[in-house]
């Protein structure tokens, strides 16, 4: 059964609900973080929490980088952790074959978001000589959750790259049609 | 392991040192942009899928070692860099133990054979 699971040439199953929970809830821990943060860059609370850093919290979230979009950079990181949690939960424990299109958004938002965290650590001190102790804590758990979670999204690639040299439709492997 | 949590560490320091060791422009610029940097990819290749990333630290440590020259430091940010940046080039140099496999890593995503099937994520 548990043979049937586990991707061919690997030992383990990364699609298991003990590789995926770990990183589902680290995702929650972020969204509530970002959530926070959000909600003080809305004017919802009028301070933040900032118990090393003197103003560099209040500096950092109110600064021209983290209002270049739309919505403030606060709730753009916690919409990016919610969609990790709610693409990290669906479907079973053969996922990585049955719906290798939801492991690869998996992979994009918590990969490639991860990073763009790291480039706001950076902007911190470089520009602003300031820094936020919960945007650090949302970078960190960003950066922790990459290398747990990008084994399944290889996992996925690989299936679909054996689906190709069986002479099967990539389109049909990525969406998981038999 | 070890390897990566010395370079994750020493990347940490980088973020600190300007301020700990009081020196500016341009060694606190290029420290702040190296150290998160090399932190981040020290933690991401922890995960044996993902150890090849630890590569992106050699050329991190490469660069702290000729920014001193490129740049123009002072002395303290000069020393610091090139002896963080020898550190963390050598130990990214260090594969460590991967007990799992990966169904061949990454390289069989574009490899047209399947026989590295059973071999180890480099």
């Amino acid at each position: 059964m548990s043979a049937e699971r586990t991707p061919p040439g690997w030992s383990y199953n990364p699609s298991e609900w003990g590789q995926r929970l770990p990183i589902v809830g680290a995702a929650l821990v972020g969204f509530a973080i970002a959530s926070y943060l959000a909600l003080y860059q809305l004017n919802v609370f009028s301070t933040v929490w900032e118990p090393f850093f003197g103003d560099g919290s209040r500096k950092i979230l109110n600064s021209g980088v983290s209002k270049i979009l739309p919505i403030p950079d606060g709730a753009l990181g916690a919409l990016g952790y919610l969609a990790d949690a709610v693409t990290g939960v669906i479907g079973g424990r053969d996922r990585w074959r049955r719906m290798p299109w939801i492991v690869v958004i998996f992979g994009l938002a918590v990969g490639p978001l991860g990073a763009i965290s790291i480039l706001l650590v950076i902007l911190q001190p470089v520009l602003y000589s300031a820094w936020c102790t919960l945007c650090l804590a949302s970078a960190v758990i960003s950066i922790l959750m990459i290398g747990p979670a990008m084994d399944e999204t290889l996992a996925s690639l690989q299936y679909i790259r054996q689906e190709r040299s069986r002479g099967r439709s990539v389109w049909r492997a990525f969406w998981g049609i038999k | 392991m070890w390897p990566r949590i010395v370079n994750a560490i020493l990347g940490i320091w980088l973020m600190a040192a300007p301020a700990v060791l009081g020196y500016t422009e341009p060694a606190a610029t290029s420290d702040r942009i190296a150290g998160p940097l090399i932190a981040m990819a020290a933690i991401v290749a922890i995960s044996g899928a993902t150890r090849p990333v630890r590569r992106v630290n050699a050329a991190l440590g490469v660069w702290l070692i000729l920014a001193p020259l490129i740049l123009g430091y002072g002395w303290t940010p000069a020393i610091n860099s090139v002896a963080v940046g020898a550190v963390v080039a050598a130990l990214s140099l260090i594969r460590g133990t991967v007990s799992d496999t990966f169904g061949g890593g990454w390289s069989a995503l574009w490899s047209s054979q399947q026989r590295e099937a059973n071999e180890h994520g480099r």
